[in-house]
């Protein structure tokens, strides 16, 4: 099947360096801390962030804190020992906060009617993926002691979900207010009919061919998130993924916009300007 | 000195005091979200017992335990709870609303693409989303000339982060069975609200199987409600592509059937009933109860009522008993209520309708 015709068009008429259509909406949720609605062309998803707030696992606590604390008094050097073999959630949240992630598609997002929207092994693994990346751009040693819940929903699905998750989860991160050393975008890019095309939609996605998803902090230039399956040649994954990165490099600038407008916004609403 | 005497007399831990002290000092609502957690999480103020899934009874006037987590979510202190029931005592609620006004319901149809109809209704804070998907099977073999609907409302954890995992199927079932009580009438499909036997194409062979679906993004209380009407607009957006059988299939085989791009069926929904829940606080009922009003409640009743002024379902949550004049006289006062709603509700699809085929038109 021809996924590039010869004028250079793909299936949905774009260029093969052209990305979706992008919009995105802050604050949708009422009740999150922090909420925000991002769309890649079809593919639309609502995050929600809801703390910091208090761990929820007490039940160990009490336990924990008087090991914690004899072994601080009495042998200090085990106490490494300790966290590294018993790594229960009131001791791992003594250093920072911890995050936690659930990735959800509603039964209505695909084509066909899903019978079972969470638990299944596609959804742990994608919750896992974002929970990893959003982690490592946020501040936890700021918050020790509590805990972030960011669940992502997704209510479409046209390729492309786990970019817009993390995409959703930054801008819902943002809108809670919670400390992070960067933005984290993401973006897919795949190689068809011997061109690298941006942001694969969920036909050219299922079409056998490699799929690269990259998650990037933009200012400070790094990659957080690298996957790809399928597979490709090793000059020709180097051109892929810098594809990619240019693609997330659009998509923080958008952010960024976004961002912004929320901003002067509220400034208006509080009646600051 | 009054309000320390209050504090004490209550016997708050010292967060909930700290709690207090700076509330008076205007700390921002995050804050003040994050402190109620904490403090929830000291003093669990279960206010409703729910009933053990035993009593549910399969007939349309069913005892339904509703399992209420909202209380332990939403801590209120007493000078709050106070200031809810004397408020709803005197017709003026915490936003300002008599106790029988809604808040303001925006509806939106064709928000899922890939859906033969879907809707999104926001009531107040409450945001629900219901799909409609139609697919081709095989009847029922007791009910060979109806079609099979089925219903089914899932819980996004981004409504309540005690929705996460399985957290939320407990009130997913109660909503399903819920609305399946209401719409979709008895054992038999008599009485259905959606007229199933519209479904059927060929008798005993091949039907339309509706599957709708529904998604709580968003809970500030009266979910029922919002679903319910949620469900009415969806199925009104919802498009039927007609269907030709093919003329020489012979009885045993299963008959070829050419579904058509070009024509569609609008269904007809204007037999489905709306569902308006009464929740009594105190002596008075109010309508659309919001989460920190669902908290103080002694009972609810839920009605489905149709267009004509009908009965189509009713269901009594709580676990405080109800005198029986009380009960008839709630539903008299639910009849009154659903013909305003119902309009509004009729107003406001209709136009989200006409906003649909304006942007189709232009894009």
């Amino acid at each position: 099947m021809e996924y590039v015709n010869p004028e250079g068009l793909r299936l949905d008429g774009r260029r093969p360096m052209e990305m979706r259509q992008l919009r995105a909406e802050i604050g949708v949720v009422s009740k999150a801390d922090g909420s925000a609605v991002f769309e890649m062309g079809n593919t639309k998803v609502i995050a929600a962030v809801y703390g910091p707030r208090e761990g929820q696992n007490r039940s160990q606590q009490s336990n924990d804190q008087a090991l914690v604390n004899y072994l601080l008094q009495s042998q200090p050097a085990c106490l490494n020992f300790v966290l590294s073999k018993r790594p229960s959630f009131w001791v791992m949240s003594l250093h920072g906060c911890q995050v936690r992630c659930e990735y959800s598609m509603a039964n209505f997002s695909t084509g066909d009617r899903m019978r079972k929207p969470k638990g299944d092994r596609r959804s742990t693994e994608i919750s896992l993926v974002i929970r990893q990346t959003m982690e490592a751009c946020i501040l936890t040693h700021l918050m020790p002691r509590s805990q972030i819940d960011i669940f992502v929903q997704v209510l479409q699905a046209d390729g492309g979900t786990r970019s817009a998750c993390i995409n959703a989860a930054t801008l819902a991160l943002a809108d809670a207010g919670i400390p992070m050393c960067d933005l984290v975008t993401s973006c897919s890019a795949g190689y068809l009919n011997g061109t690298p095309l941006l942001d694969l939609n969920y036909v050219e996605d299922s079409a056998g061919g490699p799929d690269v998803t990259v998650g990037i902090l933009p200012k400070l230039d790094k990659v957080t998130l690298l996957q790809m399956d399928s597979k490709l040649q090793l000059d020709t994954f180097e051109n892929v993924m810098q594809l990619a990165i240019e693609g997330c490099k659009a998509v923080a600038s958008y952010i960024r916009e976004i961002l912004l407008e929320n901003t002067k916004q509220l400034e208006s609403r509080r009646g600051v300007k | 000195m009054v309000l320390l005497g209050q504090m004490w007399h209550s016997s708050l831990s010292y967060v909930e005091a700290t709690y207090s002290f700076w509330s008076l000092c205007g700390v921002s609502p995050g804050a003040r979200r994050r402190a109620s957690d904490l403090r929830c999480r000291q003093r669990p103020n279960i206010r409703a017992s729910p009933l053990h899934p035993a009593d549910l009874q399969s007939h349309s006037v069913a005892l339904a335990g509703y399992p209420t987590p909202i209380s332990v979510m939403v801590g209120l202190s007493l000078g709050e709870q106070n200031f809810i029931k004397g408020g709803i005592a005197q017709d003026l609620r915490t936003d300002g609303r008599k106790r029988l006004a809604y808040r303001p319901i925006f509806v939106e149809t064709g928000v899922i693409p890939q859906a033969s109809g879907s809707a999104r209704v926001k009531l107040g804070a409450t945001d629900v989303i219901a799909s409609v998907k139609a697919e081709l099977g095989k009847p029922n073999p007791s009910h060979p000339n109806k079609g099979k609907v089925s219903i089914y409302v899932d819980c996004s954890p981004t409504a309540e982060p005690t929705f996460e995992g399985r957290g939320g199927d407990e009130l997913s079932t109660e909503l399903s069975s819920a609305l399946q009580r209401c719409l979709l009438g008895g054992k038999s499909g008599a009485g259905a609200g959606i007229d199933l036997s519209s479904l059927s194409i060929v008798e005993g062979k091949v039907c339309w199987d509706l599957y709708i679906d529904g998604l709580v993004v968003s809970s500030d209380g009266n979910v029922l409600d919002a679903l319910g009407a949620a469900i009415k607009a969806a199925l009104s957006n919802t498009v039927i592509p007609k269907v030709q059988v093919a003329a020489n299939a012979s009885s045993d085989e299963q008959p070829e059937v050419d579904v058509s791009d070009e024509e569609f069926l609008q269904f007809d929904t204007s037999a489905v009933p709306v569902i308006i829940t009464l929740t009594k606080v105190g002596k008075h009922y109010i309508v659309d109860a919001t989460t920190e009003e669902e908290s103080q409640m002694s009972s609810a009743v839920s009605v489905s009522i149709n267009r004509q002024g009908r009965i189509c379902g009713l269901t009594k949550r709580g676990g405080a008993g109800l005198d029986p004049s009380i009960i008839l006289d709630m539903i008299s006062v639910a009849k009154h209520v659903s013909e305003q709603l119902i309009n509004k509700l009729d107003s406001e699809i209709a136009a989200a309708e006409a906003c649909d085929e304006e942007t189709e038109m232009d894009s």
